[in-house]
């Protein structure tokens, strides 16, 4: 057994590509080890912006060796009237490496074949590892490759050179125009020149010395010592970017620090124009003083240590005045138009091409939105804030700074909104509106936004829906699982109880004009792809996809679905389930025959054992009650996908359910429900389902069992 | 280093590297990129070397030389190798390095940069050249142009010569460049630059552009129908050039614009693929 290394080392890769491109060489490794049945300890990889190497532990010397018998021509064709093997026999035995006298015969289903035993596997690695390793180069997954030269292997960035040493011998490896040596590189500037490898478990370390900190871990910890250490030394806080950190710790094979200063007048800019700038143009990490406001200084972090920083810093600097003149010059022409003004631009920029401008998409937000807030009952400030927020609803979208950097999308609608005097509610609504930006990024935080949020987000996912643009499996080329997801969120956190069916078919009356119909089965459509969204979110707050689909059943809200999957799966939890499922399974047995909308009469009551059944609904409905008000007032609303504070305690409702248990058995166990006379039977039905129906309010129980 | 020092050591360096030394274009263009020696020539499989100052006009990049970097005129310094050489980083380093930049006292980085000209329908991958934050080039390696698979892949390097300056004199504006002893860029090219930010934000005839942007459009497809594929070009660039004045202009809306962009990218594709007609032709002839 013998350690693999092998670097494929490149002109520079993107960022976003070192971490990607480190699990698929991993992954593709871990493949074609497999499939060339070479045995092999852990599979473990390194990337920078500059290679990506692949480390396998205790690779097998040879071929895992397999007897196999293959089978051959049939004796008819194998064999001539003589006996002797025909030229097809002889033809296979060569193919198979075998004399034609060492072929069998053996009897199959299908008749007598001839068949050769031979033995596979036994092959040194090192024979094996040349073109098993050339095939990780030419066909590591990447979303984007490229040409080079005249070069025919596509690769994400040129490939520059090749390491690759199994144990202490060189692999020679010839892919993508490059012949693999025994040396890897070290810093582009700091320790230009070829490295000798000199054992694969100091691999690291050599790179270490020559100023690359190749294992992502170790070099992500000293990027975050090095900017920390650095805002210390300014008595300043670090905007942490979780984002913005990834891209540098890929964008640096030797991570230094420098801070540098910004001309202060430029602080009149919004924090957040100030932090997108550092952030978008130059990944540049912000600080913060004690009080929270961005101050006028800045970490970059190189990629060189150089002796004296000053120059880097006045480079960074002057660089970044550039950018925040910009930003200022869009600013102060931004604000020589109003919101509404701006909003003219929005028809000339395009929504989808089916469904009009984003002024034709704002029209119809315009027309939803009121009819959204009467039918959730929102607040009569709420309706106001809406109807001085809905003329200007995303007019940001057509100011040069948005156009320049669409990240500040609705951080603008406030900021410039503020800065004309509309009333800071109204503001804030039109920031509220376009969240959360990320799917993990914060929600509407009051009710008018959320509801210009939820019709933004409706009318897309209806439209798109309407023109049969829908995602399949994978591929969701216009987000809309985004959408959707955010759209049960907003309706989760603000606790929306109207049903998510009314939700959508409100927000749907936007398209009452056209240019597209949205007719039930859109809307159906549209609703179940939401439900499946909000699976998913509970799924991650570990909720069973049974169970969800008990507590989404009956087109409910949002919130009280989650609500009610929470209470099942608290109610599975205790020792009394099982009871409260075959209650409702014996309940639900004959309950869909009965007729519709028919409630049971107590004076066709025949049997005795009937009207006690009745009597006893009324305190059952009762304890189911107790048990959805106690998970509502356990509950309160919280953010889909984090899970509630506490799983629900179902508390004595239960009790009064189950109490059911006695008058059910003894009405299935004493009267025959499927009588001759159809009247009793109807009402002995209708009484059934009246008793299912009863303890359905806690969700489609059939769909459990089994699961917790 | 002079302005025009920092020409004549690109021009020594590249013609060391085998380069033909290209004089500008004498039409309008947006990029180096638009140049025929660069658009025409990184088509079709003959190798290719060319470097030389390129001036070009970006009219929405105005800004009446207030911000020390953007300016509407602007000269790149261009650079194409076809096939692109396996060295070419660090050839790219050494012409740094011959303007007397050391990398070791610098932040010089390779920044992903996926380029695309959707008006020629052109595309590459490769870098933005980072020197402390700052891009100085732009380092391609073409995939498509004109629509059509580059075969050899050329790569094109385009350097921000006004930022180098500036960098190399120390100074903080454009203007402050001093290009010969004792002349500044302001000299050269203030009143130029104030006057032409105020046409094309301000005083331009949309109406005008308009038309002359569809009158080059059918002389530029008349043209290039019959096969008189490098007049035909120019008319492209011309086009190309009336569209630009009507951006920066503010007349376009959003899908207005994606309708002259799409115009002018058919233009381009009908020229590239002209010119690989006429050129396979030539070679059969020759065969």
């Amino acid at each position: 057994m013998a350690t693999l290394l092998f670097e494929i080392g490149t002109e520079e890769l993107p960022s976003w590509y070192v971490a990607q491109g480190r699990r698929a060489l991993i992954a593709l490794a871990g493949e074609r080890l497999r499939e060339a049945r070479l045995e092999h300890g852990e599979v473990s990889a390194f990337a920078t912006p500059r290679r990506l190497t692949l480390r396998v532990d205790e690779v097998a010397e040879t071929r895992e060796r397999r007897r196999e018998r293959r089978r051959g021509p049939s004796t008819g064709v194998a064999f001539d009237a003589s006996g002797a093997p025909t030229k097809a026999a002889i033809g296979f035995a060569r193919g198979q490496g075998v004399s034609p006298g060492a072929l069998v015969v053996d009897e199959t289903d299908r008749g007598a074949y001839v068949f050769a035993d031979i033995e596979t596997g036994g092959e040194p690695t090192s024979e094996l590892l040349p073109d098993l390793l050339a095939g990780l180069v030419r066909d590591l997954p990447a979303p984007r490759k490229m040409r080079w030269g005249d070069v025919e292997v596509p690769f994400v960035r040129p490939v520059a050179w090749l390491l690759a040493r199994f144990g202490d011998l060189d692999v020679p490896v010839s892919v993508a125009g490059v012949d693999a040596g025994g040396t890897t590189r070290g810093h582009r500037f700091m320790a230009p020149g070829e490295i000798e490898v000199r054992d694969i478990d100091g691999y690291v370390a050599q790179l270490r010395d020559a100023f690359v900190l190749v294992d992502p871990v170790e070099r992500r910890e000293a990027t975050v010592r090095a900017i920390t250490e650095a805002a210390e030394t300014e008595g300043l806080g670090p905007v942490w970017d979780e984002a913005l950190l990834d891209e540098i710790v890929d964008l640096v094979e030797w991570p230094t620090a420098i801070v540098g200063r910004f001309d202060a007048r430029y602080l009149a800019l919004p924090d957040e124009v100030l932090a997108t700038v550092m952030i978008h143009h130059q990944r540049f990490v912000p600080l913060r003083g004690p009080g929270g406001a961005i101050a006028d200084r800045f970490i970059g972090v190189s990629n060189t240590a150089v002796d004296d920083p000053s120059t880097v810093r006045s480079g960074y600097e002057a660089v970044l005045d550039g950018r925040l003149y910009d930003a200022r010059f869009f600013w102060d022409a931004d604000r020589g138009k109003t919101l509404a003004q701006h909003a003219w631009g929005l028809s000339g920029i395009a929504f989808q091409k089916d469904l009009g401008s984003m002024a034709d998409k704002v029209t119809r937000v315009r027309e939803a939105a009121p009819r959204l807030a009467g039918a959730l009952g929102a607040s009569e400030e709420s309706r106001e804030i809406l109807e001085h927020a809905l003329p200007i609803f995303r007019a940001d979208l057509a100011t040069e700074m948005v156009v320049e950097l669409p990240e500040l999308e609705g951080v603008m609608a406030r900021a410039y909104a503020e800065a004309e005097g509309v009333p800071r509610p109204v503001a804030r609504a039109l920031e509220d509106g376009v969240r959360p930006v990320a799917p993990g990024g914060p929600l509407p935080a009051a009710e008018a936004g959320a509801i210009l949020a939820a019709c933004d987000r409706a009318d897309k996912l209806l439209g798109f829906f309407a023109l049969g643009k829908r995602p399949s499996g994978s591929a969701d080329p216009y987000g809309l699982r985004r959408d959707a997801g955010a759209l049960a969120r907003i309706a989760a956190a603000h606790d929306w109880s109207l049903p998510l069916r009314e939700v959508l078919a409100t927000a749907a009356s936007g398209y009452e004009g056209g240019p597209v119909a949205i007719d039930a089965g859109v809307l159906d459509a549209t609703t179940r792809f939401v439900w499946d969204r909000v699976a998913s979110l509970l799924a991650e707050e570990g909720i069973g996809v049974k169970t969800v689909r008990a507590a989404t059943a009956g087109e409910p809200s949002v919130a009280s679905a989650a609500r009610r999957a929470h209470l099942l799966r608290a109610l599975a939890a205790g020792d009394a389930f099982p009871e409260l499922l075959t209650l409702y399974k014996r309940a639900a047995n004959l309950a869909e025959k009965a007729p519709e909308g028919v409630a049971p009469d107590p004076d066709r009551f025949e049997a005795p054992q009937e009207a006690p059944l009745h009597a006893a609904l009324p305190a059952a409905r009762e304890g189911v009650e107790a048990l959805l008000q106690s998970a509502h007032d356990q509950l309160p609303a919280w953010e889909l996908g984090s899970g509630p504070a506490a799983p629900p305690k179902p508390g004595e409702g239960l009790r009064r359910v189950l109490a059911l248990k006695d008058p059910l058995d003894r009405f299935l166990d004493d009267v025959l429900v499927m009588v001759d006379d159809p009247a009793v039977r109807a009402n002995r039905l209708a009484l059934l389902r009246e008793t299912r129906d009863v303890l359905r309010e806690l969700g489609a129980l059939e769909e459990l069992g089994g699961e917790a | 280093m002079l302005f025009q020092d920092v020409i004549l050591t690109l021009d020594r360096f590249w013609a060391d590297q085998g380069c033909l030394l290209a004089t500008p274009h004498d039409s309008e263009v947006g990029a180096g990129t638009f140049y025929p020696t660069t658009f025409l020539r990184s088509l079709g499989p003959e190798p290719w070397r060319v470097a030389g100052i390129a001036p070009s006009r970006r009219p929405t990049d105005g800004r009446y030389g207030d911000n020390p970097y953007r300016f509407q005129y602007f000269y790149q310094y261009q650079v194409v190798l076809k096939p692109s050489p396996s060295d070419v980083q660090d050839v790219y380093l050494g012409s740094l390095a011959a303007l007397g930049i050391d990398a070791t006292a610098h932040d010089l980085r390779f920044v992903e940069d996926n380029w695309e000209s959707p008006t020629l329908g052109a595309w590459g991958l490769g870098w933005e050249v980072w020197m402390d934050g700052m891009e100085i080039t732009q380092f391609t390696y073409f995939q498509q142009v004109g629509g059509q698979d580059c075969r050899p892949v050329s790569v094109e390097l385009t350097y921000g010569l006004e930022r180098i300056a500036m960098y190399l004199q120390g100074v903080e504006h454009g203007f402050d460049i001093e290009v010969a002893p004792g002349v500044t860029m302001r000299e050269l090219r203030r009143d130029f630059e104030v006057q032409h930010c105020r046409y094309n934000f301000e005083a331009s005839d949309p109406e005008l552009q308009r038309l002359l942007f569809d009158k080059y459009e059918a002389e530029a497809r008349r043209l290039i129908h019959d096969g008189l594929i490098h007049p035909g070009y120019d008319f492209v660039l011309k086009a190309s050039h009336a569209f630009n004045l009507l951006d920066a202009r503010g007349v376009l809306s959003q899908t207005e614009r994606q309708g002259y962009v799409q115009r002018v990218r058919r233009l381009a594709e009908a020229t590239a693929s002209a010119y690989l007609a006429a050129r396979s032709q030539l070679a059969d002839e020759a065969a």
